[in-house]
């Protein structure tokens, strides 16, 4: 029996997660709870308000929104949007020099050194995720205390994008490693995810079937954004259930 | 050891603590009494924190690493390693945050290492608001601040403070006992002074209820954003989440009834455009149908109101039709678990008998103190029951007050009418940390230290349980600056009436004499070690409902306002002002309209239209208090006539992220109040829109209200 648990966590310790998010519109409040916090722990710059009056804000997510109908029977229909991680993704193949591509864990990873600013990725990407660096960032001190030194501050002339908190699952993987366990399900959280007031956002491997994020995959709300392009994204969205 | 060493070490057990109650290696633990520098590079520590932003009062988890700044010495630049704080998370241990945390809170860390923080004491030159002051000492600035309170008349010394109940409040009750002052009067701004008027009509209890609507089937809220705002945003956000989808196949419903598009109501199933100050007539309307449903046996104080209330006159003074009101009603009587969320997001000039009337509705539906229901107010932490109150003639003793002291609030731009008083008092004392609209007004600024450089302990205004969120000491100090009640106690002894100083360990300590006469059976010190350990302490919830309600009064519904009006709100990322100054939060996209780094007049399609008006166009607002400039957002659902304009920006002096940018829309609102409680209204005020040539530009980041047509592929 030991042995054979020993095997287990073997076995377990050599599964590569695929990483995937689901997000329940149903929960979601819009609150952008989540836009501040990508903000605070991936270093974003804040463009002023020149820039973002030439649309140069990065966001790398977002809280999308568009009204239905006529007053008073208006809807409003919202959802965060962030690198959507496409396992088939348009951004990868129009890159020359393979500064973008799908790893293992089916992360769709920036490579900030190797990028030459062409900027073709983010004119290939359906979902308008990927924020070119027109300027080097700057913050003025002490406003520089706040950067997270786990990420790194993107210089001119690159792309930048979600990375689903890569170093996040990152240190998760060491203090799992450091305490002699397996990675377990939550272990990994997302900025975003973390901070979601309304518990809307689930992150987690989803080859792994008891992880919460392959459950609430298997709801029968779940459904991807421009799921007819044949992006095959990484985030799922279930649908508000009214 | 002195006191801030013995802060430190409590500060560094909780951070220890803490560090494993995260699941992080107990090897990362750092005391802080060893210097800075040899903080290893890398390595994270997390330290439980109190949010400050609103009334909520999340308790949080401060990220702190090793970091460098840049200082002079000796005229030149050197660097200093010092240990920073790099990020704000959610306590999971804190009952109101339960680890989430909202855009405002995540932005704090924006208040700490903001660039124009006041590096220490000033001294006003130049004329009032003019902005021209020097730099003084703290001896020098205390002792002149002490002359001022000497030989005044203790009353018209005049202490504005935030609502909030903690350690702090009861230094400034403390201070002002020892002057011979009246008590300390919040401004009207996040006290919630409508809710708690009529939590002591409706329930018998003072303070602010709490809705249980995780466990309802059906909620209905009159007022109330609390999605967006209002009493603890993060704290209903998680409960809303749980009763939409945390249960096995119940979804929970929402019907939300204000005079504007919220989050609350992006969020409804039915949304109840309520027509500004119809909240009222839209209770009494709902209960007097309520009445001819099959209900609950209700109270016959509080059948009473409801009995006589004519159905047509309050639904056209409420702008909801009739059906809609018989339906809602019935959908109410028939739900297994419905409650009625009473608020008054925005303060009308009946708000606390519209408060009064909603929450009432939950004793028909037979709901108070059941699950999915509503709790009533328990009874305070006696040890620190002494919160600012509000008193609605503040406005009158400032125009007689020789002294003011102003933390924590912003008179000057949440009540423009004020800046004539602070004009002329004899002397402004500002604890403010930022040369912000009220304190350009003061002859001293003595800024008080940022919330996360402090010991904090507050209770917030709501709490699933009775609760307290409390902090150590764990990094230092920025800036030649001072905690308030530090500054109060020095201040106190200068004048020659000493008071002596609560400090946070000694206020957990009588808290403890106080949990411990409830049974809890901890020791004093493992008492105090668990509280700076968690980050808090909770004790058991209360479910017990009162017999009968309190005098309710009587409510007399005024007819619609005829005409184009307007109205002023808090919007979710700059609360009531306060927020404009970070810049993530002013490049946050406006959830109603999408603008950056500034707030546009939002009005309706067919207003618009007939004034010519599109998006970006510039107006002139004018009421009889007032007039303002601003661009408009063309908002598809805004309620015809009502014109709606978000607090935030319009600052006259807030550093240079919010400094002379866009408009104030109190300027127009003018000092209407809340009849029963004196709160400052927001609207609806009466107004005449002007098209203005040029102007301010709107800048949205999504200049798109409806979706595109399906993508071809």
């Amino acid at each position: 029996m030991a042995e054979q648990t020993t095997q287990q966590a073997e076995q377990g310790a050599e599964r590569t997660p695929q990483w995937a998010m689901a997000i329940d519109l149903d929960r979601c409040t819009g609150c952008e709870a989540c836009v501040v916090a990508c903000a605070s722990e991936n270093n974003v710059p804040t463009a002023g308000e020149d820039q973002a009056a030439m649309g140069r804000t990065k966001h790398w997510i977002r809280i999308d929104r568009y009204y239905e109908g006529e007053f008073p029977d208006i809807k409003v229909k919202y959802r965060p949007v962030m690198c959507q991680q496409c396992d088939e993704a348009p951004c990868e193949p129009v890159c020359p020099v393979n500064a973008t591509y799908q790893n293992a864990e089916g992360l769709n990873v920036q490579i900030y050194n190797r990028c030459i600013g062409t900027r073709y990725c983010a004119n290939n990407c359906p979902y308008t995720v990927r924020f070119f660096n027109w300027f080097a960032p700057e913050w003025a001190a002490p406003l520089n205390l706040q950067l997270n030194p786990d990420v790194s501050i993107r210089p001119a002339g690159v792309m930048e994008k979600c990375t689903f908190c890569a170093h996040k699952i990152k240190r998760a993987k060491l203090d799992a490693d450091a305490e002699g366990r397996e990675l377990a399900d939550g272990d990994a959280q997302p900025a975003c995810v973390q901070s979601c007031p309304a518990e809307a956002m689930v992150f987690g491997d989803m080859s792994d079937a008891d992880s919460k994020v392959a459950k609430q995959l298997g709801s029968g709300r779940s459904g991807q954004l421009l799921e007819s392009l044949g992006t095959k994204p990484r985030v799922f969205y279930l649908e508000k259930a009214d | 050891m002195d006191r801030r060493n013995f802060v430190k070490l409590v500060g560094t057990a909780s951070g220890g603590a803490v560090t494993g109650a995260c699941g992080r290696q107990a090897e990362e633990i750092i005391p802080l009494l060893v210097p800075e520098e040899s903080v290893p590079v890398g390595a994270e520590q997390w330290h439980p924190s109190v949010c400050g932003e609103c009334s909520a009062a999340c308790g949080t988890l401060a990220r702190v690493m090793a970091s460098e700044r840049e200082i002079e010495v000796d005229g030149e630049l050197v660097r200093q390693k010092i240990a920073a704080v790099k990020k704000l998370e959610g306590n999971p241990l804190d009952p109101v945050s339960g680890g989430r945390l909202c855009a405002r809170g995540h932005a704090s860390l924006q208040s700490l290492y903001n660039p124009d923080r006041l590096r220490g004491p000033l001294k006003r030159v130049g004329p009032r608001a003019s902005g021209q002051f020097e730099a003084v000492s703290w001896d020098d600035a205390i002792a002149e601040a002490a002359r001022a309170l000497t030989g005044v008349d203790p009353d018209r010394i005049l202490f504005l403070a935030r609502a909030r109940e903690g350690v702090r409040a009861e230094n400034i009750a403390r201070f002002l006992d020892a002057i011979g002052t009246p008590p300390a009067t919040s401004i009207g701004v996040g006290d919630f002074a409508a809710e708690r008027e009529a939590s002591e009509r409706v329930f018998g209890r003072s303070g602010l209820p709490l809705y249980e609507i995780q466990d309802s089937t059906l909620v209905l809220s009159i007022g109330a954003d609390f999605l967006g705002g209002w009493t603890s945003p993060v704290l209903y956000s998680r409960r809303y989440g749980h009763m939409r989808q945390g249960r096995r196949e119940l979804r929970g419903r929402l019907i939300h009834a204000e005079s504007r598009f919220s989050l609350t109501a992006w969020n409804a199933d039915r949304w109840l455009p309520v027509w500004p100050g119809g909240e009222l007539a839209l209770a009494l309307a709902i209960g007097h149908v309520l009445l001819s449903e099959q209900i609950a046996d209700a109270p016959a104080s509080v059948v009473s109101i409801f009995a006589d209330v004519d159905l047509e006159q309050a639904a056209a003074a409420s702008g909801v039709p009739v059906e809609a009101i018989r339906q809602t009603a019935s959908e109410l009587a028939q739900a297994s678990a419905p409650v009625v969320v009473a608020g008054a997001s925005m303060v009308r000039q009946n708000s606390a008998d519209a408060v009064a009337a909603a929450a009432a509705l939950n004793w028909l539906l037979g709901c108070v103190g059941k699950p999915g229901g509503v709790t009533p107010p328990t009874e305070p932490l006696e040890a620190l029951a002494r919160q600012p109150g509000f008193s609605g003639d503040w406005s009158e003793r400032l125009e007689q007050a020789a002294v003011v002291l102003v933390d924590g609030v912003n008179p000057a731009y949440n009540a423009p009418a004020s800046q004539s008083a602070l004009a002329g008092a004899e002397t402004v004392i500002s604890f403010s940390p930022f040369l912000d609209d009220t304190s350009a007004f003061a002859d001293l600024i003595l800024p008080d230290h940022d919330p996360l450089e402090q010991a904090l302990l507050e209770v917030p205004a709501v709490s699933p349980s009775p609760s307290f969120a409390a902090a150590g000491e764990f990094v230092a100090p920025l800036y030649d600056s001072r905690p308030t009640a530090t500054v109060l106690s020095e201040l106190a002894e200068a004048a020659e009436r000493p008071f002596e100083e609560i400090t946070v360990e000694e206020a957990v300590s009588t808290l403890h004499s106080a949990v411990e006469s409830a049974g809890s059976g901890t020791s004093a010190s493992d008492f105090e070690a668990k509280v700076f350990q968690d980050g808090g302490w909770q004790g058991q919830p209360s479910r017990k409902p009162p017999a009968t309600p309190g005098a309710l009064g009587t409510f007399e519904i005024a007819s619609k306002q005829a005409g184009v009006v307007f109205q002023a709100y808090e919007s979710p990322q700059f609360g009531s002002g306060s927020g404009a100054n970070r810049p993530w939060l002013q490049e946050l996209p406006d959830p109603t309209s999408s603008a950056l780094w500034g707030l546009p007049v939002e009005l309706d399609p067919a207003t618009a239209a007939r004034l010519g008006l599109v998006n970006g166009d510039n107006v002139r607002i004018r009421s009889e208090h007032g007039a303002l400039e601003a661009p408009v957002y063309v908002n598809p659902a805004a309620i015809p006539g009502v014109v709606s304009m978000a607090l935030g920006q319009g600052h006259a002096s807030y550093g240079r992220y919010a400094s002379g940018r866009g408009a104030n829309p109190m300027v127009v609102v003018g000092a209407a109040h809340d009849e029963r409680t004196g709160c400052p209204a927001m609207g609806p005020t009466p107004i005449s829109i002007e098209k203005i040539a040029g102007g301010a530009r709107l800048v949205q980041f999504s200049r798109q209200d409806r979706d595109l047509p399906p993508h071809r592929v």
